[in-house]
């Protein structure tokens, strides 16, 4: 035990710890090295959409809003006063939405967008996987080699085009699901009522769709691939030359082996659902944290594009680190030492 | 020997049990209460469709929803959600467009503004009779505290301009408010008049009860227009107001009945879902769309009307996209490469590419919209024809007058009879005429300037590089993003260094100079009232900042020049309503022209679609008591004529 605290926890702790710490340091800076900022993102905005400022009054808003915004002093000072209220939780308040706090905005837009795209990744992983195995270890299966077309087809097309022509062929030509949000317009979300999961449900499933259908075709290739060259391996046709049930050497020879690079990439994806999927969301007007960045690079908002890849880079790091620890439980051939 | 209590295989099936189990909706395992009973036609629970007009909301979702402080300083989605059209009201209001009584309104004001001869004091008499949504009675007690507080908190959006203008204020009587101004000022009450937006009054009887009034998020508002709050999307899609019991006493009860029962401002998504959304009769009035999606909607939805009949449509707002330079570049810097520049763009061919021709060009500095035409386009007409600059040592007469017509036959070959043959029509719809396409006099003009060819390229006179990337708006406008990739070619094919350098946000680069060429706005106008100090208040050489430093408001161009001055200074010293400012006004059109420190192209043009299924009474050209395009605080005059077809 104390040999795999030393020589595996700790390294991996300092090794994720430092992935965090110049993600976030590279997040801090990155913004800051736009050629714009935050309140003149503001003023800008108000003038160009005519509001009657004297330049007196415009001096004193910019000024205003760079002490409001605690955008006043050295970009040093600014750096560690931001560390300082990460520490304490605080991602700050949101620079577009002045003052609600960033933490509370990513808190509200967080769910719908977990909710929405880890089902979506974990059914277009498993079904990606299942049908790339599939395809590599019986091509000469017709049904497989259309699958194999159709998830290459819609691989190669871009998510939003697929978003849009879902949309336009289910909500228009053939209306059975509804054109935008996560619920109908009118409606106040009510956790506690089915009719309104229901109604969630509903709304969910062109947005789901588009990332199952997406998602489907980059897991199958990769999946093919890895048990096309598995399938010559010496302990594969060992096992058919002894006998064995084609199901189980697929099963357990075969797809087993093949999983863990799949893994280590679904809990990849997995970190960063997080930062949500952003054309999708807009596409769909689905209120989740992809619609929250897009609105924030925007309008500057450096707090808010700072919380979203905080968490973004933390879930990534997380799912990295977990997975490395977990690697064991998954293939008995790997050990911590 | 045992190591492990658990195998493997049992830890990962209890984990994935465990997961499992935790990953259900609680929700699912007990019995869950029904959503009241709702009619399919009911937009929300109680609200009738056909009683709700839906708008869109361009600022999109709300965020943070339930925040209705439009006092703070900074944009928010949440002032156009109805708050600023509905809720809000304001001492005076100038329309874009011809207005219901004219383009001025007293709204909250009794009267228009008092000025002493100096312009030093501005009185102002309030309306008698109106009362915000809680009963509570609108008087000087608010206007008083509004400035008051606004003046002394840091962090409001109006800190500055109170802070820098306002002596201080006597309330004689309940009615009466007196401004003393630091300094003379003929258009202080600007700031208390609608265009798009202006200070709006606030409550005094619930701000003075709130101890931080920038955290402060005034929900729900109390209400001084005809409609209150009903209801909100805690994720920002929609915003519900419903019409005030008592809407009798506010300010447009007496311009006539406010009919429409419920109004709902949503976030429809992107262009083709608002076309979609408008044709399955779900959005009654788009606030934009592309050319194509309003082509599409003249085509296949009958219901659908625009602002114009028939092409082109779109509203044109009161604000003129241009091309601007920044005047302090090299080679920029000459009026000669400036017009050069402008006489190498062809006016037809950026149409198209923008608008697919539905546009409303202008040759002037100022936009062809709401009464513009009449103060500014129609009179410079005759002297726009007779307009000469120097080309080569010979005059040369550089404006177009066919160029409208020009547009409309290119329009016609893939429109058809969409659009309108009529010249009169044209005109009033397209526009007049523009510069001459002419790359032999724009070559001509940068050889008086100096400009030398190497390579096929321009370049300045010491034969260092000429390059003029043209910024422009990316995603956030693709209809300008398209007219700056056309100028862009236009620019290339004269041989210009030039790319395309598409931004999302443009405008805090060209506040600080840091661009040579961008494709946007610096000139907006009251559009109803021809007084041009609304954007001229920029331009005065005492508030010029070079580039590096960031500009004070919409001179990012940084075009100075003394009779600018003059005419600012002239314009300063009269009322507002005199008529020698549209005199001075004529004269800095000229000035603009002869100078051309921007080259201006064409309205901005909004696609604004009103559906008729449900409603009518939506404002037009044969109409036009305002302007449609919902995000203005304007727009609260459109709730006085529009009715339900129900009703």
């Amino acid at each position: 035990m104390r040999k795999f605290v030393l020589r595996y926890l700790i390294p991996r702790i300092i090794q994720y710890l430092t992935l965090i710490f110049v993600g976030i340091t590279l997040t801090y800076i990155i913004p800051r090295l736009a050629p714009t900022n935050p309140v003149e993102a503001q003023v800008s905005m108000m003038i160009a959409r005519g509001s009657s400022l004297d330049p007196d009054a415009i001096e004193a808003m910019r000024a205003a809003l760079t002490e409001l915004y605690g955008l006043s002093g050295s970009p040093v000072e600014q750096y560690f006063a931001f560390w300082s209220r990460l520490f304490r939780g605080d991602l700050g308040p949101s620079l577009g939405n002045f003052p609600t706090p960033v933490s509370e905005m990513i808190g509200q837009a967080l769910p719908y967008t977990l909710r929405l795209l880890i089902p979506a990744l974990i059914i277009s992983w498993i079904f990606g996987n299942f049908f790339g195995a599939l395809s590599s270890y019986y091509p000469e299966n017709k049904a497989l080699n259309v699958v194999e077309v159709l998830g290459q087809v819609v691989r190669s097309i871009p998510y939003y085009i697929v978003a849009i022509v879902l949309l336009v062929v289910f909500s228009y030509f053939i209306p059975i699901f509804p054109f935008s949000g996560a619920y109908p317009i009118g409606t106040r979300p009510d956790w506690s009522s089915l009719d309104f999961i229901l109604t969630y449900l509903e709304h969910s499933v062109l947005p789901a769709a588009t990332l199952i259908l997406v998602g489907f075709g980059g897991w199958f290739v990769g999946m093919k691939s890895l048990t096309s060259n598995i399938i010559s391996e010496d302990y594969v046709v060992y096992a058919e030359i002894v006998g064995l049930k084609k199901r189980n050497i697929l099963v357990q020879y075969i797809m087993r082996t093949a999983m863990l690079p799949q893994l280590t990439a679904l809990a990849m994806s997995l970190g960063t659902v997080f930062s949500g999927a952003l054309i999708m969301e807009v596409v769909f007007g689905y209120p989740g944290v992809g619609s929250l960045a897009i609105r924030a690079v925007y309008s500057n908002d450096y707090s808010m594009i700072m919380g979203i890849t905080i968490y973004s880079i933390i879930g990534v790091a997380t799912a990295v680190f977990l997975i490395d620890l977990l690697y064991p439980l998954f293939d008995p051939r790997v050990r911590y030492q | 020997m045992k190591n492990h209590t658990l195998s493997r295989r049992q830890f990962l099936k209890a984990s994935a049990a465990f997961t499992a189990a935790a990953a259900l909706p609680e929700q699912l395992a007990k019995p869950a209460p029904r959503v009241a009973g709702r009619l399919w036609q009911e937009i929300a629970p109680g609200v009738p469709r056909e009683e709700c007009l839906i708008l869109e909301n361009p600022s999109g979702s709300v965020l943070p929803a339930g925040d209705f402080n439009r006092w703070r300083a900074g944009y928010g989605a949440f002032w156009v959600c109805g708050l600023q059209q509905l809720a809000l009201d304001a001492l005076w209001y100038i329309d874009p467009d011809a207005g219901i009584n004219g383009v001025w309104d007293n709204a909250l004001a009794a009267e228009p503004p008092i000025y002493n001869e100096d312009f030093t004091q501005m009185t102002v008499k309030l309306r008698e009779g109106i009362y915000w949504s809680d009963g509570v009675e609108f008087t000087a007690d608010d206007l008083y505290y509004t400035v008051e507080l606004l003046k002394n908190t840091p962090g409001m959006g109006s800190q500055g301009l109170f802070e820098s203008n306002v002596d201080h204020m006597e309330q004689p009587d309940k009615y009466t408010v007196i401004f003393y101004l630091k300094k003379p000022n003929s258009r202080f009450h600007a700031v208390f008049t609608v265009r798009w937006g202006a200070v709006y009054m606030m409550p005094k009887h619930i701000f003075e009860k709130v101890e931080d009034p920038i955290a402060f998020t005034f929900n729900p508002p109390v209400s001084l227009g005809a409609y209150k709050l009903r209801d909100y999307d805690p994720n920002g899609k929609w915003v519900l107001w419903e019409r005030r019991e008592d809407w009798q006493r506010t300010s447009v009860a007496r311009l006539g009945e406010v009919s429409v029962k419920y109004v709902m401002y949503i976030d429809p998504g992107p262009s083709d879902k608002r076309v979609l959304a408008q044709m399955a009769h779900e959005l009654d009035v788009i606030h934009d769309i592309t050319p194509e999606g309003r082509i599409t909607l003249a085509r296949q939805s009958p219901s659908s009307v625009g602002w114009f009949p028939s092409f082109p449509w779109a509203h044109p707002d009161p604000t003129l996209p241009a091309v601007i330079y920044n005047n302090e570049k090299p080679g920029l810097d000459k009026r000669e490469v400036r017009w050069a520049l402008t006489l190498a763009i062809d006016i037809v061919q950026v149409a198209l590419a923008s608008y697919r021709g539905a546009a409303t060009i202008s040759a002037i500095h100022v936009p062809p919209t709401g009464m513009y035409p009449q103060y500014y386009h129609e009179p410079l007409e005759p002297w726009l024809n007779d307009f000469t600059i120097k080309v080569g040592g010979e005059d040369y007469k550089p404006y177009d007058p066919t160029a409208a017509q020009r547009i409309a036959d290119e329009a016609r070959k893939s429109l058809g009879d969409l659009v309108p043959t009529d010249p009169e029509i044209l005109k009033k719809y397209i526009g007049a005429g523009w510069w001459k396409h002419d790359l032999a006099a724009a070559e001509q003009l940068m050889l008086d300037a100096g400009m030398r060819k190497k390579n096929g390229k321009w370049v300045l006179p010491d034969g260092s590089d000429f390059k003029v990337p043209l910024l422009s708006m990316s995603e956030s406008n693709p209809t300008m993003n398209r007219a700056a990739a056309m100028v862009v070619e236009n620019w290339a094919e004269f041989g210009i260094d030039t790319t395309l350098d598409a931004q999302a946000n443009p405008w805090p680069i060209m506040g600080s100079g840091e661009y040579t060429a961008s494709l946007a706005w610096t000139i907006e106008t009251w559009g109803g009232h021809p007084d041009l100090f609304f954007f001229l208040q920029y331009w005065h050489s005492r508030v010029y900042r070079p580039s590096g430093e960031v500009s004070v408001g919409s001179n990012s161009m940084r075009w100075k020049h003394p009779e600018l001055d003059r005419i600012i200074e002239e314009i300063e010293k009269i009322h507002f309503d005199d008529p020698r400012g549209i005199e001075l006004g004529l004269e800095f059109c000229k000035l603009a022209v002869q100078e051309m420190p921007i080259t201006p192209l064409m309205a901005y043009n909004v696609f604004t679609t009103m559906d008729t299924t449900y409603f009518t009474g939506y404002p037009s050209i044969d109409d036009p008591y305002t302007n449609p395009v919902p995000n203005w605080g304007n727009t609260k005059y459109m709730f006085v004529k529009i009715k339900p077809k129900s009703s």
